[in-house]
């Protein structure tokens, strides 16, 4: 009875801020599914079933539509960025672990960690240009600001590799350091970071030829980054140290740590820039993070191994979302 | 439950940032710190199975065993395999093998362009019924474990090797681990390998083995109990265990199912009665594994395992029908 009334008061809570709220979307890549949290209310509303095994999502060059990977089932699952419903299903995208649109939209790149190979795509109805591969668990992927070329990093074979996007031949690979996992190419399109999680540390490397220029000491577990969006900041989620730490990109130093307990690892900010929501892996729980004060101030419950985070522009709370198996756990604040 | 669930979150949480992540650090396997973490709830679940195992079932089955309390020796071998099986030690060495192999396969089948189907896919109207779906992937995973087991009794070579969890003259609870770790690596991938292609979530995958194992514990029971055509009891699964005589040489070629009886009865393996029988294997080169340890049954099984896999290897007299 208790679940039924703290279902109801949660959709009534958002449905009369529905103006102004937002929901948040986690892929469970544990559980093949993915759960709507409502912003406003921090309660979990709804779970759906997707797939098998879904990691990672990426929105559309045109920001209509956010595809969620389901790894397993080799399928993209195309949901309306503003409210949450499904669109359409991309089929036959083998492995879709990692996935990414170049800043042109012209290209559309996967990276299949179990399948250990790096799919080239040509955006405009996914035609695969090119399937590399690439022994070593291909992990994350980042695009130069040129649209030219994609960087991969290979976590297990602790290498970088790049592609020259229109040829899909390989432009260099890189020995960087132990278990290489986020990659991010800087602005200036001069600095590639690479998050190694076998060395607690980020690395910078020259896009060009992959020689690492520069390193920094993080925290345990180094692994994902999201950009603050102020051009200059990088928060970067420590994985086994449950911390995030701030990375300000024009001194190279760690300007800030969150302690964010529970496998930290995606990330994702709110439009007005207040909140950062992040996955915490091991602990079955997104936590929301209140920028201001640079720490946690709610952690959700959601299915298992919460991995991907992407945040809706409007309330999700539409007519026709089933709710299924949402939870009625406490939220910790 | 939300209160049982966060607690079993943070004590796994715990030992992972404790004494797991360090080690894996130390000898820079952080690449596999995902598969660790699933790796310590598959301890933790071993934990709460020894203890249910030690403190509920070992207790009806003293107080309900029919004949005189098992001797201590004897049982003490197969207590040792269910603490290695439980605690991991076991899974650890047959995942190191067994993973490069499934994962080549799925790899290659994947690259073919095959999807394994769901069976939510085939029927949409399971999407909505969680434990509907967990039931029948459970019965069809049950299925293949039944094929399985047959073939574990029909081939030669791989009676060698099972015929070590036969050989056991006292079954109790503690039985159902007593397998030899390359039959163990041999379930294994046929299982996993099997489980992929229908669509078994990694999570269901290990309810499913933690349930059935602890009903196939329970089976072994020396107790004269049962759950009909239901779910296998110890009265029917002790016939399976039942040392064959001359006017019942394949007895052990009965009752093969692991959790769901209603393979046996479709299949014409399935025999109810009530007739307590003594257990164990009749062959008394099968029946010398009584005498000794875990490392010594390991070493001699092995070797009758190589034996059988010769052109004309020996063959047991009460091993296949």
């Amino acid at each position: 009875m208790s679940r039924f009334v703290i279902v109801a008061l949660a959709l009534g809570m958002s449905a009369s801020t529905a103006v102004h709220a937002e929901s948040v979307l986690v892929l469970n890549s544990e559980d093949a599914s993915y759960s709507i949290v409502d912003r406003a209310t921090r309660f979990e509303i709804s779970r759906l079933p997707l797939g098998r095994e879904p990691h990672h999502l990426a929105v559309t060059p045109d920001g209509k539509e956010v595809l969620l990977a389901s790894t397993v089932t080799n399928d993209l699952v195309a949901i309306d960025t503003t409210n949450g419903m499904q669109r359409r299903v991309v089929r036959d995208i083998v492995d879709p672990y990692q996935l990414g649109f170049s800043p042109d939209g012209k290209w559309f790149v996967t990276a299949a960690y179990r399948l250990d190979h790096i799919d080239i795509y040509r955006a405009d109805g996914f035609k695969l240009a090119g399937r590399i591969f690439m022994d070593g668990l291909p992990s994350h992927l980042s695009f130069d600001t040129e649209s030219k070329a994609v960087f991969v990093t290979l976590q297990q074979s602790n290498r970088v590799v790049a592609f020259d996007l229109a040829t899909q031949a390989i432009k260099w690979v890189a020995e960087v350091g132990k278990a290489p996992a986020g990659v991010v190419m800087l602005p200036d399109n001069k600095r590639l970071l690479v998050a190694l999680t076998g060395e607690d540390a980020v690395v910078t490397l020259d896009p060009k030829d992959g020689a690492v220029v520069a390193r920094l000491q993080t925290g345990r577990g180094a692994h994902q980054f999201f950009p603050r969006g102020d051009g200059r900041h990088w928060f970067l989620s420590n994985r086994i140290e449950g911390t995030v730490s701030m990375i300000d990109t024009q001194d190279m130093r760690v300007a800030g740590t969150i302690r964010v307990p529970g496998g930290p690892d995606c990330m994702d900010i709110t439009a007005d820039g207040k909140e950062m929501w992040i996955t915490q892996r091991f602990l079955r729980r997104v936590a929301v993070v209140d920028l201001a004060q640079m720490k946690v101030v709610a952690s959700v419950p959601v299915g298992k191994s919460p991995h991907g985070v992407f945040i809706l522009k409007a309330d999700a709370v539409a007519p026709g979302l089933p709710i299924r198996a949402a939870s009625t756990e406490p939220v910790i604040k | 439950m939300g209160g049982l669930l966060e607690g079993w979150i943070g004590v796994q949480n715990w030992i992972f940032e404790t004494l797991v992540s360090p080690i894996l650090f130390h000898f820079g396997l952080m690449s596999w710190f995902e598969p660790a973490f699933d790796a310590v709830e598959f301890f933790m679940l071993g934990v709460v199975q020894i203890a249910v195992i030690a403190l509920g079932m070992r207790l009806l089955e003293r107080r309900w065993s029919p004949d005189h309390p098992a001797d201590g020796r004897l049982v003490g071998v197969d207590r040792i395999y269910t603490a290695l099986n439980k605690l991991g030690v076991i899974p650890l060495i047959v995942f190191i093998v067994a993973y490069p192999i499934t994962t080549e396969i799925e790899r290659q089948v994947r690259v073919l362009g095959v999807t394994p189907p769901r069976l939510e896919h085939l029927i949409p109207w399971l999407r909505d019924h969680a434990l509907v779906t967990f039931l029948l992937y459970f019965a069809l995973y049950d299925f293949a474990a039944y094929w399985v087991h047959r073939a574990q009794h029909r081939l030669s070579w791989w009676w060698a090797l099972h015929s070590l969890h036969h050989s056991q003259r006292q079954v109790t609870v503690w039985t159902d681990d007593r397998n030899h770790i390359v039959d163990d690596l041999l379930v294994t991938l046929v299982l996993v390998v099997f489980a992929q292609f229908v669509g078994v979530q990694p999570d269901d995958y290990v309810l499913i083995l933690t349930i059935g194992r602890l009903i196939e514990s329970w089976s072994h029971a020396n107790v004269d109990q049962g759950f009909g055509w239901v779910i296998v009891g110890p009265r029917f699964h002790r016939l399976h265990h039942a040392l064959a005589s001359d006017d019942e040489r394949h007895i052990h070629d009965h009752n093969f199912a692991p959790v769901f009886p209603i393979w046996d009865i479709l299949f014409g393996t399935a025999i109810y009665d009530r007739k307590v029988r003594p257990t164990g294997v009749a062959d008394a080169r099968i029946d010398a594994d009584n005498g000794r340890g875990w490392l010594a049954q390991q070493v001699t099984v092995f070797a009758r395992f190589l034996r059988a896999l010769l052109p004309g290897g020996e063959r047991s007299r009460f091993s296949r029908p």
